[in-house]
């Protein structure tokens, strides 16, 4: 038989985020699983057979959940964003734009993010009128959209070269080409670490309660400190990240699997 | 079929790969209507020179015009020139995302900016063409690798190109594959669309090539017709190579 080239993309590993449950790990499939049940089942013990304090945490840092999400849903999307253009400067044979791109991609990867927090917040905030929750989004997008970047170059990279050699066979231009034959082909290999990624960046997100952000972890800190509950309220806390991250887990793991079906 | 008119012209071109010199002072007209076929051991840069004529590679000394256009002219229109010459690649290079249909049609809507249906009636005619008809929305994962080639082909002539390159078109098949592709390439070669063919079938240079040439170390060492370089040559470097595949 003819050796015909494997268009299947190679699969890139990070994994700072959550764990995403595959049907091909089973391991993982059925803790998934358990963890999501067991967290339910643990919260709704509390708030019923304990309301006091546990009722009251979980209505008192409610609004905390919207503003961890809201957080972190502008924070994607501009971060992909972000990624994008980054991920295609790394790849640019124009040397000044591929320079700047590699810049930003390797001074951002050096940097924690809670020192860019900081940063943006008390550098550019005190330059610019900007409210907390813009400032803790424009940080965590630049910081992820330089990891996100990375793995926007890697994906492009592993799409064979015959497919650009095609496409500019037909005459299609460079814009065409990365539109319509190598971004579709790369977005698969791209999705699973993006979506890693995007846990990882909701997890990431409780940093920003260091500055005045009332995201879920502040409001769990500001009752514990009101109450002298800690341990309940950081219980309370962490059971609804625990949720909130395993049901992104899910919903990455389900998008992953309809790509590859298409 | 074949006129006097110069379709690709070469001149004194060299190219280098690190301090390997791949071509070395080629010179080469291709007139409209030829059917031209490389041949020659492996290393002996017959595709890089195929790849020079739209541009996958540049030439680092000398000259190429395709068609009218200087390719070393930093102002002219490459798409353009890339509309005109078409290619077909030794790994077929079908898009895999998409469908047989919409491998032929994409190009032609976002370059030649023909309307769907336009494109779709093309599309259809050039399947019926290769014989690919039936398997129209099946995705190329789906289809063995005589199939992948055909329908690539058919790929490159719905641009309606002037010139059409192939790049070892049969290499990655096995021989009975290889049967359904030539098949096809005689057809079109019949049809008078300039052909010029990287290949090591050389039945199919004896019955179709117009002038085959034989490259050796980034050199043409030999040209001339079927006849006479398959029975008369007197090149002793083709006649070791001839030797050693016939």
């Amino acid at each position: 038989m003819p050796e015909i080239k494997s268009n299947k993309p190679a699969r890139i590993d990070v994994s700072e985020g959550g764990a995403i449950p595959r049907k091909s790990d089973s391991g993982l499939f059925t803790a998934w699983r358990v963890a999501i049940v067991g967290a339910i089942v643990c919260v709704a013990w509390l708030v019923i057979f304990k309301p006091d304090p546990y009722k009251k945490i979980l209505f008192f840092v409610h609004d905390g959940i919207y503003i961890t999400f809201q957080v972190t849903i502008m924070a994607i999307v501009l971060s992909v964003i972000i990624g994008l253009i980054a991920g295609l400067g790394r790849i640019s044979k124009n040397r000044i734009i591929n320079g700047i791109a590699s810049l930003y991609v390797e001074v951002i990867r050096g940097i924690p993010l809670l020192v860019q927090l900081f940063y943006i917040y008390y550098a550019l905030g005190r330059l610019v009128q900007l409210t907390d929750i813009t400032c803790a989004v424009i940080a965590m997008s630049i910081c992820y959209g330089a990891y996100i970047a990375e793995i926007f170059r890697a994906g492009i990279e592993a799409v064979p070269n015959g497919q650009t050699e095609a496409a500019r066979s037909l005459g299609m231009t460079p814009y065409q080409t990365m539109r319509h034959v190598i971004l579709p082909q790369a977005i698969k290999t791209i999705l699973p670490p993006v979506g890693n990624e995007f846990v990882a960046l909701l997890k990431d997100s409780s940093l920003v309660s260091i500055l005045a952000v009332s995201d879920l972890l502040r409001r769990g800190r500001e009752y514990a400190s009101e109450s002298f509950n800690y341990f309940e309220a950081y219980t309370m806390v962490a059971l609804v990240y625990l949720i909130i991250t395993l049901v992104l887990s899910k919903l990455v793991g389900i998008m992953e699997e309809k790509i590859n079906v298409d | 079929m074949l006129t006097d008119q110069v379709l690709v012209k070469i001149e004194g071109v060299s190219k280098y790969f690190g301090s390997f010199k791949a071509i070395s002072e080629v010179s080469l007209d291709v007139f409209d209507g030829e059917k031209l076929v490389i041949i020659g051991p492996s290393g002996s840069g017959k595709s890089t020179l195929l790849r020079f004529i739209n541009l996958l590679e540049r030439v680092d000394v000398g000259r190429i015009v395709v068609d009218g256009i200087d390719l070393s002219d930093p102002h002219a229109d490459l798409n353009k020139l890339r509309e005109e010459v078409g290619m077909v690649f030794q790994s077929f290079n079908l898009f895999p995302h998409k469908t047989v249909m919409e491998n032929l049609n994409l190009a032609q809507l976002i370059v030649r900016k023909r309307s769907i249906e336009e494109a779709t009636v093309i599309s259809t005619e050039l399947l019926k063409k290769v014989d690919m008809l039936e398997k129209v929305n099946e995705y190329p994962g789906k289809l063995s690798g005589g199939q992948q080639q055909r329908v690539a082909i058919a790929r490159a002539l719905a641009m309606k190109p002037k010139i059409l390159l192939f790049d070892e078109p049969t290499s990655a098949l096995d021989p009975e594959m290889t049967g359904e592709v030539l098949a096809v390439m005689k057809k079109l070669a019949r049809e008078g669309i300039t052909m010029i063919v990287v290949t090591h079938e050389m039945g199919f240079a004896r019955e179709v090539a117009d002038r085959v040439i034989f490259m050796d170390s980034g050199k043409i060492v030999e040209q001339g017709t079927p006849d006479h370089f398959f029975s008369h040559t007197e090149n002793e470097r083709a006649k070791a190579f001839l030797d050693k595949i016939l």
